[in-house]
């Protein structure tokens, strides 16, 4: 049965309880309602028998006209009354009856009383007969209303029983009804514990469980309720979970078999492609150093043409190499100082080539989440871009610093080299792409897709600016904190 | 220049860098006699005197090993591992010439106890002077652990 289908049970329940409490209340306000108006009606009636022994007394006693008309006056009175008693059960009926009779059989003697005593004449003296048959009538007389007033407290004693069975009643339907609800109430926690508490412990277990990586654990929770269907609902969950995750650890395997590859790949173009370059570079200078003298300057231009194409394609399978390593290798990120790490590369390449004068300014203390050696890579190349695109300049300037661009911090080099025009913007960060010739600024075009590469894998950007004849500016960021982002698997407790 | 008894084993299978490399040589006036063997197997034979070599059981060991990485039969990595693990041959000074700049083979040479790691660069004149260095340096200023040699 579904746990909203017993909640709505023991709600009903503990309605029809309350429901019966009130309609018990109801009843037993009516029946006391009743009850006591029957005892008033029973005070009047004995009200108005003891009005009728007091005119009878009278009556016998002086015998007025006036006392005579009074007591039939109560007489028809209490008759009506009586006729409009209610009757409840056949003791009360009995009563009644007897009070019926008792008032007509004391009528009646009250008419025999005054057809026997009307005939005297005021003053005469009345027979001892007479004034015995009198005595004998008044005192039945007495007797039957003494005991017509007994029975009219006895009715009265009806209608307080009356009201007290109706208060026991009460109480006894509102013990019933708060038990009744005490066990509904016990039902529904009892049934609260079983099939919704213990159901759900079960289940906050299992997703801290499943949280922990134990993609095993099953809930088999096997009721048919809600909770039922959504422990079915987490199982099946976590089975998809499950083979997802194989799915994923099969597909990482391929990638991982699929990089050793490629590394296999790259360790044999790096040694094996290299070996003949070696080789023509090596005997073309052999060829020169050993027979030079036999040669014309056109054989010795080829020979270092050969010396010089060699080494070119040495450079570019080196640069490609780079490539490649900066897109497989394992980001470790550091806070690392910018500022020192661009002076530590102005040095070198200021004593590289002593001759030019470049003028640094770099500004202090930038700091960023890095991989070092990554970073070190696209700021080498990125600096000596802007020191090659310098070289014709005749007051050469290179700029390091940090600014604020579209809520982003950025840091950015700029020179006042050569520059170029924007329309081939796109173009600069593709391998092998050049905006200059050979000729006049040396290059293998792979120094750019290199640096684009390392901020990308740092989850940043590159962009330029830059106008011929003007110099060009490098702005690039790095993810403010990307090691961060990637450690937030648990939410700091 | 140099002692001229010192011999130097170069383990190269490539023909044309044995050529460059012992041109290297000559051209860096480095006298030693320089033995040639063309693979990692070879050149465990030569150390230890076996095989093709079992006549160098009384001759001393060479003065320096110049190893390549890549080799036919076993690799220049194995080779080293293998001079390592024997006490007659654990302290003899092992140079990696190589093509490769693989960062791993770099740390696994070192970490297998190479001596020194130089990569062949494709400009003759650089290897030439990178040779000059290596000779200079092996052959002349370092203090060999003293000799043992095989029984």
């Amino acid at each position: 049965m579904k746990i909203s289908t017993k909640g709505q049970l023991a709600t009903a329940m503990a309605l029809a309880t309350l429901g019966l409490i009130a309609a018990m209340i109801w009843w037993a306000n009516t029946e006391v309602h009743e009850a006591d108006q029957q005892r008033r009606q029973t005070s009047e009636i004995a009200q108005a028998l003891n009005d009728l022994r007091m005119v009878s007394f009278e009556y016998i006693l002086h015998r007025t006209e006036r006392a005579r008309r009074q007591e039939e006056e109560v007489a028809q009175r209490l008759q009506r009354m009586l006729a409009a008693h209610p009757i409840h059960g056949p003791a009360q009926a009995e009563v009644l009856a007897d009070l019926r009779e008792h008032t007509q059989s004391t009528h009646r003697l009250f008419g025999e009383f005054r057809a026997g005593t009307a005939a005297p004449q005021p003053g005469l003296p009345v027979d001892e007969a007479t004034r015995r048959f009198e005595a004998q009538l008044s005192s039945r007389l007495l007797i039957l209303q003494q005991e017509s007033l007994a029975a009219a407290l006895r009715l009265g004693d009806y209608a307080t029983a009356r009201i007290n069975a109706a208060q026991q009643r009460v109480v006894a339907v509102i013990a019933a009804g708060l038990l009744l609800m005490a066990l509904t109430t016990i039902g529904g926690a009892l049934l609260i514990s079983r099939s919704v508490l213990r159901p759900i412990a079960r289940l906050e277990q299992a997703t801290r469980e499943v949280a922990a990586g134990n993609w095993g654990f099953k809930l088999d929770i096997g009721s048919a309720d809600e909770i039922g269907q959504m422990a079915r609902h987490f199982d099946a969950m976590t089975q998809a979970l499950r083979d997802s995750f194989a799915q994923i650890e099969h597909s990482n395997r391929e990638l991982a078999a699929l990089n050793k590859e490629i590394e296999a790949f790259s360790y044999s173009v790096s040694h094996d492609l290299r070996g003949p370059l070696r080789s023509m570079d090596g005997f073309s200078l052999a060829l020169l150093e050993d027979y030079g003298d036999k040669l014309d300057d056109e054989a010795r231009d080829s020979l270092q043409r050969i010396r010089n194409a060699s080494q070119r394609m040495g450079r570019l399978i080196d640069e490609l190499l780079g490539l490649s390593r900066v897109t497989r290798a394992e980001l470790s990120l550091r806070t690392v100082n910018l500022s020192e790490m661009v002076r530590e590369i102005a040095d070198g390449l200021d004593k590289q080539q002593p001759d030019r004068k470049v003028r640094w300014e770099i500004a202090d203390g930038i700091t960023v989440q890095a991989d070092r050696s990554l970073l070190q890579i696209a700021l080498q190349n990125l600096l000596e871009n802007a020191w090659k695109f310098t070289g014709k300049t005749e007051h050469p300037v290179i700029r390091v610093g940090q600014q604020r661009h579209n809520g982003e911090t950025e840091c950015f080099i700029a020179d006042n080299g050569v520059g170029f025009d924007m329309a081939y913007a796109n173009r600069l960060f593709g391998a092998f792409q050049r905006l200059h010739h050979e000729s006049e600024f040396a290059g293998t075009g792979i120094g750019l897709a290199t640096v684009q590469r390392i901020f990308r894998r740092h989850g940043g950007s590159i962009r330029v600016q830059a106008r011929p004849g003007e110099g060009a500016t490098f702005y690039f960021s790095l993810k403010e904190h990307p090691h961060e982002r990637l450690e937030q698997g648990h939410p700091a407790g | 220049m140099s002692d001229s008894n010192k011999v130097i084993l170069l383990v190269e299978d490539s023909p044309d860098d044995v050529t460059l490399t012992l041109r290297a040589f000559k051209r860096s006036h480095l006298m030693n006699p320089i033995c040639v063997v063309r693979d990692g197997i070879e050149a465990l034979d030569f150390l230890f005197a076996r095989e093709a070599y079992a006549d160098r059981a009384a001759l001393p060991l060479p003065e320096l090993v110049i190893l390549d990485l890549k080799l036919p039969k076993l690799d220049g990595l194995g080779v080293l591992k293998t001079i390592r693990a024997d006490e007659r041959t654990q302290l003899l000074p092992v140079v990696i010439l190589t093509s490769s700049k693989e960062e791993q083979d770099l740390i696994t040479g070192y970490s297998l106890g190479a001596n020194s790691y130089v990569r062949k660069p494709v400009d003759f004149a650089e290897f030439l002077e990178a040779v000059k260095v290596l000779g200079l340096y092996w052959l002349m200023l370092n203090q060999t652990a003293p000799q043992r040699t095989p029984q």
